[in-house]
């Protein structure tokens, strides 16, 4: 296998939310299969400002898998080929040289594009500021081990917690619903003795946000669970549909 | 949350909860179950047809002499499908809304399972067509004497015929036994995610239970689309 790729890059260009956006082709010579995708963009980004044009937007920050800001649909799937597998963590070695990749932004009515690979993904804080917190009274730390968790509701809440909100769910799902994140959300918390006392609330404010922030529903095409890259799974759809009906039906 | 309560019927909490995205879907899975449960008992009785004449004329008349019972049975399975279909048409358009640019290049990451095609991703297409099906079926019976009287099809069938008689000439007319054999079988295909998506979409997961829950939802596609699909063929190469 030869350890650099040529690749022709199919890219959506955007100037701004309100421009008319297209697919630009680029080509890139001599990519390392070790760097990863966004590296691989930088590449091209020096190539760019080099000759004097706009280089590519796209959102990055720990390129680490762990953050939750990259995005990038690539080749019609959300952070690339791989499963549970962030776009800063996909690394060239996954393509063939002489590949066409097609890269464009999330694409969802709640997700505005910003510019080029940019979507504004704030419809998540939004969704968060509305319930996905616990009230915590002020004062001295309780103690560690004054409430009592079970260990498999323990695990669970942070198999849930690990969703880190990058919105691959809204990008894969065919009615780009957020029920993925929000499920995630909404379970880490119900699943915890802390999350308790705003259990019924939580789950009502978050799927009021949640509609009202123009995302599709939910029709269990599991499409998310298969584009997560942090392997939520649609599990937690069901437990949110379950708050859901719990709450309707005893709230007060 | 403010919650809306009193002032109305008193049921606005409900109204309000069955609006969102998930009480429609909740809507539509309870909706949804209660139909296949008619597809059972539908099923049942007409496999009278293979016990013999005369068993499937008794049974017929039998249902038909609920007199004011039957009507409200028929009432409620027309709200059902109103429902259902009504929030098919409404959740799907909202759905197509909330992603107004399509992607130029679109892969499933889910593992292939073993149909090309996943019924989960085409319900409202499959669910289409189960409702001209649904149509063409209730003109040729519910309708019959409607449809024979407007000269539209079954003039070969007598006005006066008995139940068994028709149905074997309603299923003998080559339009109905199309439109039957290939709507059993994409009926099939739209309860197979149907049937397993209800469970889900009420919350209904546990690890001993959802395995159980696909594998009925199987079984119960193959007994629809097997069962209702042989009553053309049967017509057709037995009668």
């Amino acid at each position: 296998m030869s350890d650099t790729l040529n690749l022709t890059l199919k890219v959506w260009r955007q100037a701004s939310p309100s421009a008319p956006g297209e697919f630009k082709t680029y080509k890139v010579y001599d990519i390392s299969t070790h760097m990863s995708f966004l590296e691989m963009l930088d590449v091209l980004n020096e190539d760019l400002i080099s000759k004097g044009e706009e280089p590519i937007a796209f959102d990055h920050d720990c390129r680490e898998g762990i953050c939750g800001s990259c995005s990038l649909m690539i080749n019609g799937q959300a952070h690339g080929p791989d499963r549970t597998t962030t776009t800063c963590q996909l690394h060239m070695r996954r393509f063939r040289s002489g590949d066409m990749i097609v890269i464009e932004p999330w694409r969802a009515r709640a997700f505005p594009v910003i510019r080029d690979l940019v979507v504004d993904r704030s419809a998540f804080d939004r969704i968060m500021t509305a319930g996905g917190y616990v009230s915590v009274n002020t004062g001295n730390a309780v103690d560690g081990n004054a409430v009592l968790v079970p260990k498999q509701n323990a695990d669970k809440a942070f198999a849930s917690a690990t969703c880190i909100g990058c919105g691959a769910c809204v990008a894969a799902c065919k009615n780009a619903s957020a029920m993925l994140f929000v499920s995630a959300k909404v379970s880490q918390f119900a699943l915890l003795p802390q999350g308790q006392p705003e259990r019924s609330q939580r789950v009502e404010a978050m799927v009021a946000k949640m509609d009202e922030e123009g995302f599709g529903g939910c029709t269990n095409t599991n499409e998310c669970e298969a584009a997560c890259p942090a392997g939520i799974t649609v599990d937690n759809i069901a437990r949110l549909n379950r708050e859901y009906i719990r709450a309707t039906l005893t709230a007060e | 949350m403010k919650r809306q309560t009193g002032g109305c019927c008193g049921l606005c909490w409900l109204w309000s909860s069955l609006s969102s995205t998930i009480g429609q879907k909740i809507v539509m899975a309870l909706t949804g179950l209660a139909l296949c449960g008619f597809l059972l008992v539908h099923l049942g009785g007409n496999l009278l047809l293979y016990v013999g004449e005369q068993k499937y004329n008794d049974y017929a008349h039998a249902l038909h002499a609920q007199g004011a019972l039957l009507l409200v049975a028929e009432i409620g399975l027309f709200a059902m499908f109103v429902i259902h279909i009504g929030l098919a048409f409404r959740t799907s358009f909202a759905n197509a809304a909330a992603r107004p640019i399509a992607y130029a290049m679109r892969q499933s990451k889910q593992d292939p399972g073993p149909l090309a095609q996943p019924p989960s991703g085409v319900m409202l297409a499959t669910g289409i067509v189960v409702l001209v099906f649904l149509l063409v079926h209730l003109s040729d019976f519910k309708f019959f004497s409607v449809t024979r009287a407007t000269g539209l099809r079954h003039q070969s069938v007598p006005a006066d015929a008995a139940p068994f008689a028709r149905a074997v000439g309603v299923l003998q007319d080559p339009i109905s036994a199309l439109v039957y054999f290939a709507g059993s079988l994409v009926l099939a295909y739209h309860v197979l995610h149907g049937f397993a998506s209800a469970f889900q979409t009420l919350g209904l997961r546990h690890p001993k239970y959802t395995p159980l829950v696909k594998t009925l939802s199987l079984v119960f596609a193959i007994v629809v689309g097997v069962g209702f699909a042989s009553f053309p063929f049967w017509a057709w190469t037995f009668r």
